[in-house]
């Protein structure tokens, strides 16, 4: 499964890409997601309550940052594991200035799900990806806007 | 009054739709039983790193978390019937093959803390580079499932018969097509379900399951659980709620159950969901055709070359490869060919293991065969009926010896084409569909001719083996059933069986032939279909696979039921002063022939059996408990140039089926479907008839929209109903179903098994209708099923043709 995208955010990019990398600013914009702790520098681990059709269920995930370009770009790297299977994904995300106070984020993903999750959900992944990613960029504006008000 | 051949309505009815049916799940045979669930591998093929089950176990109520190192360790791995060191374990030992793989067993006190619990173990596992597709499998470059194997084909025959050089110099036309067959499987209102129990003081397995043999997988079962084959004691329960032939592969949990019932010391009860059961439980083979014919110009095809590859899933699990030769022995179908060469090749893949299916090989077989009929008579320019006509072996050359060993007992394939041709009004149609065609209606007509073998032989499975393989170890042949009549102190008639059946009405057809036998009515009787290993007359060959019941199974119960027919016009002719050709039995009684005012009635003649036995003629042993045990000779092993009859019984079936494509929607509509079967003797009418359908409906499925589908990583994407398409009442089309019956000269009845046929008939003689309804699309069907997309992209994408 892939899929591309992009979303106008408002704040400059310094302030979107040092959003997008606090985990507590992570813990309130991904669905699901009970927990998210940093592990050690680029590396969060988080507790995600993530629920695919009839395939409801935990997934202990590792989010790894790579090939940091700040504040332009980064690779998104996820690996869940729970009992409805696993889930592979891995995202670049570029950040460009649309004028001093707006960002264009840009998106490319890939992922590959195994177990239940791809035998009984498969029907529904694209949908529930994509409503995953739209509930997180609109909770992620939510928040700039907070960080905006603080500047 | 005769009952054989009668439409009597089912025994087993009254209890099944009363709620008074017994399953395995109504079962509670022993005090204290637990509850276990699996945790199944996510990843196609990975190695175990670790399993983390101490959260698991510590869990309330969890009586323990057994592994595959702690099954390997009391088992040895499962024998299969090729050379090939694959080692193959109830659960995953190192390394997983298949999504759906046991990877962990829990037992509770509940099934849901059991199944709780699961979510707490945790494995690590390092994933391994997946093999989907066979071809892909039959590279050398692909990875490796087994190690020890050191390639991922696991069997591999070349077989010759005739002289195909000659045919093939001699042809005026040479024909090769490749073919796919999906991975289709049955879909049993019951799952698998298991109770297991070992008793350490007598060192001895009893499991209770919806198993229904074949028995041969009793040895393979005790093989692995290291006992004495007396040490394995199985018993089924009175009812199975379908299996067609899917839950022989419940066995591995048979042993998987035993063995944790052995190590947590508690007996367990393991009832599969129908998730695990379309992810891991068994399926047939999904299969890859390369086929070759050459023919002359009036049609006469005089040799076949045939390559095929079956796909067994991540382990070869007995009784595979034997969907690779179950139809050797009819591999040349309906027709007069005599120069043959099959080469049989079965590769493993990270797909889940296979085994017997309804039409066991079939399907997967008359695909290519008769998608040729089509394609050849198109090739040639003649009508394809002509073609069919030509080639048919006709009645006068019954029994009829195929060029693979294969003895076609009786037949008539003529007129059962004949019978076919005159319900459709095949000119009519021509005429209709032209003009259709023109008013951008797509009609077509398609034809299948199927010879149906019944009541396979144990010998057909060793073709697996080269004929020096063979040779060094026993041979195998017959295909034995055992049966008893017994007849209690007051009369009371019952019947035990060892055919184990899962809904085909085994419990009826034996009442009819023992009444008949008896002169009794078969109310009266009862019928036992329960199998215990240990108090059965079963034998290597018992159980429901082959549609072996019809020919064997019911000729042991008939051949019993003449021993205590015998035994009672023994006593009879003593109290009576006679001879036995004097006396007739009827009407539960025993008469003389010539005075019909003497007689006696059964009721006294037991009695004398039972209460009063200084009436008994001299020597006679007391009692009226007859078993018979029933083979027949056609069934040898396999000779050293690989020529063998692989089923005793061959029926007939022929096909026309008319459908109509919508090419906008890519959508197929079956508009009329004609079926003309040819079992030799019915047994019951009623029961020919849903069986019939049930293998159509089977067959219709695999045509139209089943399919256990992977992704190119080896997930399985097809794990519910919503995913897995089976056609349902209303996707069941019209379907006239007309008999002949040429009776078997080897079976005493005259019965031939019924119910695959339509199995492997439907996906090809649907296939046959939509290449013809889309004429004027060049389109040629090579893969199944028949999705409406496939359909649509077949039409719109592979053709320049504006529509």
């Amino acid at each position: 499964m892939n899929g591309e995208g992009a979303i106008q955010l408002n704040g400059k990019v310094e302030t979107v890409f040092t959003s997008l990398l606090d985990p507590e600013v992570l813990k309130n914009c991904i669905m699901g997601c009970n927990e998210l702790n940093k592990k050690e520098e680029n590396v969060y681990v988080a507790d995600l309550s993530v629920g695919v059709a009839a395939v409801k269920g935990k997934y202990d995930a590792t989010i790894r940052l790579a090939d940091m370009q700040p504040p332009n770009s980064y690779k998104l790297i996820v690996n869940g594991e729970g009992a409805p299977g696993f889930v592979d994904a891995e995202a670049l995300i570029q950040l460009v200035p649309i004028d001093g106070e707006n960002t264009e984020l840009k998106y490319t993903y890939e992922a590959q799900v195994g177990g239940k999750v791809a035998a009984i959900g498969q029907r529904m992944l694209g949908g529930v990806a994509k409503l995953i990613i739209k509930d997180f960029f609109k909770k992620i504006k939510k928040e700039l806007e907070k960080v905006n008000i603080a500047e | 009054m005769s009952y054989i051949g009668k439409p009597i309505k089912r025994i087993e009815d009254a209890r099944l739709v009363s709620g008074e049916g017994t399953f395995i799940d109504d079962l509670s045979p022993l005090p204290n039983i637990h509850y276990a669930a699996i945790l199944r591998s996510p990843h196609a093929h990975a190695r175990i790193k670790k399993i983390h089950s101490e959260e698991a176990a510590k869990l309330p109520g969890v009586k323990g978390v057994i592994t595959g190192e702690e099954v390997a360790a009391l088992t040895r791995p499962f024998p299969v019937g090729v050379k090939a060191p694959v080692k193959y374990y109830p659960i995953a030992v190192d390394k997983v093959r298949f999504v759906g793989e046991a990877v962990a067993v829990v037992v509770a006190k509940d099934r849901y803390i059991a199944e709780d619990a699961l979510t707490l173990i945790k494995v690590e596992y390092e994933a391994l580079d997946p093999v989907v597709n066979i071809e892909d499998a039959l590279s050398p470059e692909s990875a490796v499932l087994h190690d020890e194997v050191g390639s991922n084909i696991v069997n591999h025959r070349f077989f010759n018969y005739g002289n195909v050089d000659d045919a093939f110099k001699n042809a005026d036309h040479v024909i090769s097509k490749k073919f796919s067959f999906p991975k289709v499987s049955a879909t049993p209102v019951e799952n698998y379900g298991v109770i297991a129990n070992y008793t350490k003081s007598e060192g001895a397995y009893t499991i209770w399951s919806n198993f229904h043999g074949p028995f041969t997988l009793h040895s393979v079962m005790t093989a692995a659980l290291k006992v004495p084959s007396n040490r394995l004691r199985i018993i089924t329960p009175k009812d199975i709620g379908g299996s067609y032939g899917i839950k022989s592969g419940v066995f591995p949990y048979m042993v998987l159950m035993g063995v944790v019932s052995r190590i947590l010391n508690l007996p367990v009860k393991w009832i599969e969901d129908r998730q695990e059961n379309l992810m891991a439980s068994s399926s047939g083979t999904d299969r890859v055709s390369w086929i070759e014919a050459a023919v002359k110009k009036d049609g006469t095809i005089i040799g076949l070359k045939m390559k095929y590859a079956d796909n067994v899933g991540g382990y070869i699990r007995a009784p595979e490869p034997a969907s690779l030769y179950r139809t050797h022995s009819n591999a040349t179908g309906a027709y007069r060919i005599q120069n043959v060469e099959i080469e049989a090749i079965a590769v493993v893949t990270n797909k889940s293991p296979t085994g017997l299916i309804r039409g066991y090989g079939g399907p997967q077989h008359y695909f290519p065969l008769e998608r040729m009929m089509q394609i050849i008579s198109d090739e040639i320019g003649l009508d394809v009926i002509e073609v069919i006509r030509k080639n048919l072996i006709t009645k006068e050359e019954f029994p009829y010896h195929t060029a693979t060993g294969g003895i076609y007992d009786s037949g008539d394939y003529h007129k059962a084409l004949n019978l076919a041709l005159e319900s459709i009004d095949y000119q009519g149609f021509k005429v209709r569909q032209k003009e259709a065609w023109k008013n951008g209606k797509y009609l077509g007509l398609g034809f299948a001719c199927i010879v149906e073998p019944s009541g396979s032989n144990m010998g057909y499975i060793t073709l697996a083996l080269t004929p020096e393989e063979r040779s060094k170890s026993l041979p195998k042949s017959g295909c034995s059933e055992g049966a008893t009549v017994s007849i209690d102190p007051q009369g009371g008639i019952s019947v035990r069986i060892s055919t184990v059946p899962t809904g085909q009405g085994h419990e009826t057809v034996a009442a009819q032939i023992v009444a008949d036998a008896l002169g009794v009515d078969p109310i009266t009787i009862r019928v036992v279909a329960e199998l215990d290993t240990l108090t059965s007359p079963w034998s290597v060959a018992s159980g429901s696979y082959s549609s072996r019941f019809a020919p064997i199974g019911s000729s042991a119960v008939y051949q019993a039921a003449q021993k205590v027919k015998l035994k009672l016009l023994e006593i009879a002719k003593n109290q009576l002063n006679t001879t036995l050709d004097e006396l007739v039995m009827d009407n539960g009684k025993v008469r003389m022939k010539k005075d019909p005012e003497q007689s006696i009635s059964i009721k006294r003649l037991v009695g004398l059996a039972h209460w009063n036995t200084e009436g008994l003629p001299i020597g006679m042993e007391p009692g009226v408990h007859e078993t018979a045990f029933f083979t027949l000779s056609a069934a040898k092993s396999p000779n050293e140039m690989d020529i063998v009859n692989g089923s005793v019984t061959y029926g007939f079936v022929f096909d026309a089926v008319e459908v109509e494509v919508d090419i906008d929607t890519g959508e197929v509509k079956i508009l009329d479907y004609t079926t003309i079967h040819d079992a030799g003797k019915l047994l019951n009418p009623n029961i020919v008839e849903g069986q019939i359908m049930g293998g159509l409906a089977h067959g219709l499925g695999a045509a139209m929209y089943e399919e256990l589908a992977y992704d190119d990583r080896g997930q399985f994407l097809t794990g519910s109903f919503m995913d897995y398409l089976c056609p349902t009442a209303t996707e069941i089309p019209k379907v006239t179903i007309k008999h002949i019956e040429t009776p078997s000269p080897l079976t005493p009845l005259g019965a031939k098994g019924l119910g695959e046929g339509n199995t492997m008939s439907a996906p090809v003689v649907i296939a046959n209708a939509v290449t013809d309804a889309l004429r004027p699309f060049h389109v040629s069907i090579d893969q199944l099923p028949l999705s409406p997309d496939r359909i649509w992209s077949k039409i719109h994408n592979e053709n320049t043709v504006k529509i």
